[in-house]
């Protein structure tokens, strides 16, 4: 945990090619001994499809770096002039991301894993390549990165749909959000950091209370008010403000997309968007009608477990 | 001399290819990706080396360093792998699809 810490940490601060690769790798081969940590195969394979793909991914991202290299003569991030590296570039963070078409790793795996993990998984291991994509924002390629969002807004909004299992659930939300943090990279980069940060903190407080309660299914959710009524309350907060309803901070970052989008006369785009957006909406829907507007039909007494680890989180969803 | 250049290029995009369809084996996709990094290392060595550049010599060492790093990480799951299955296929990779 240390050292992932340490590889954003280098992946940050870095303005050579190869530095920000290593920390890269250094996170990758960090977070995998922690996605297998419970010995089951389920683990160990989505440890192995994480490994596989991400590997894959940095050495493209080298590739690009090194064509940018070798036909430049530097390696300077933010200096990207030859436009086939920009384009493998783009690729490559696609794949760490998780944008589509490359996201059919990414359910698979926040599956296998245990929660905690999940949520370090598609929060704190997005940080890095977007730090990425901010740097080099001014020399990518606008339409493949628009297509790839509104490609991922759209699969993450209907995959989810038939989806019983919390965790990709939440997998597909956060290809949906990807999307959106994507397409305005080129035009205002500010805006991706901030849906960068209001998407981690909804979904960290989101993890958190389903770890606390340890649902894993959509049937183990309609019985988790009897163990803390209150997270449940916040819980369905959480998840109408992660599709982003108007009086929730989540609207906050839709809201100027859509104005930076229109701004630069993007309103077809835009629309497609919010329209897409209505999808998540669905099962966001769903999963706070499972939570919290509907009672069990059998009445079960109050259980006592999980008294730990709880009570951080009635305050971040309030935010 | 940039037909040096182009062969390893060359080399980088088929072992691309090999890992993104892959045959039956997890193996032989864990070996592509050792070779696409061996051609990433090798393109490194000639332009450090062409260019008497004292800076960017650095650059193909730590390359080395942290692909062992990774190949060891590699045979550890390949390993976790088939103790539970008998067999190596990533057809077997499937128990995460419910």
């Amino acid at each position: 945990m240390l050292s992932l810490a340490l590889g954003t940490m280098i992946t940050i601060t870095s303005n050579h090619w190869v530095t920000a690769w290593a920390g890269l790798e250094i996170n990758t081969l960090a977070i995998i001994p922690l996605i297998s940590k419970s010995h089951h195969p389920r683990a160990i394979e989505a440890a192995t499809k994480y490994f596989l793909t991400q590997a894959t991914a940095s050495a493209l991202m080298l590739f690009s770096s090194m064509t940018n290299a070798w036909s430049s003569g530097q390696w300077d991030i933010t200096q990207l002039t030859n436009p086939p590296s920009c384009l493998l570039l783009t690729a490559a963070i696609a794949i760490k991301l998780g944008l589509t078409p490359f996201h059919f790793w990414f359910p698979e795996v926040l599956q296998g894993s245990s929660l905690t993990t999940a949520l370090l998984l598609s929060t704190a291991m997005k940080f890095p390549p977007t730090t990425i994509l901010l740097l080099t924002s001014h020399s990518l390629n606008p339409t493949l990165l628009s297509t790839m969002a509104i490609m991922s807004i759209a699969l993450g909004g209907w995959m989810g749909l038939n989806q019983t299992q919390t965790r990709k659930i939440l997998a597909f939300s956060s290809i949906s959000h990807l999307g959106w943090m994507t397409i305005i990279i080129t035009y205002n980069p500010k805006l991706t950091l901030l849906t960068f940060y209001l998407y981690s903190l909804m979904t960290t407080s989101i993890f958190l209370s389903m770890n606390s309660t340890n649902t894993l299914k959509l049937s183990t959710l309609m019985t988790s008010w009897t163990k803390a009524p209150m997270l449940n309350t916040t819980l369905m907060l959480t998840l109408l403000s992660l599709a982003g309803l108007p009086p929730l901070t989540g609207f906050l970052p839709k809201w100027l997309i859509i104005q930076e989008l229109t701004k630069q006369e993007m309103t077809t785009t835009a629309t497609i968007i919010s329209m897409l957006s209505l999808l998540g909406l669905f099962f966001y829907l769903r999963l706070t009608y499972c939570s919290t507007i509907t009672l069990p039909p059998n009445s079960s007494n109050k259980m006592k477990q999980w008294s730990i680890k709880k009570p951080v989180n009635t305050l971040t969803p309030t935010l | 001399i940039p037909l040096i250049y182009i062969n390893i290029i060359l080399t980088f995009t088929i072992s691309l290819l090999k890992i993104l369809i892959y045959h039956s084996h997890l193996i032989s996709s864990l070996l592509y990706l050792k070779k696409i990094i061996l051609s990433l290392f090798i393109i490194t060595t000639l332009t450090t080396l062409n260019t008497h550049s004292l800076l960017t010599n650095i650059i193909p060492i730590t390359i080395l360093i942290f692909t062992t790093y990774k190949t060891t990480i590699n045979l550890t799951l390949l390993i976790s792998i088939s103790n539970t299955y008998n067999l190596n296929y990533i057809h077997n990779l499937n128990l995460l699809q419910y």
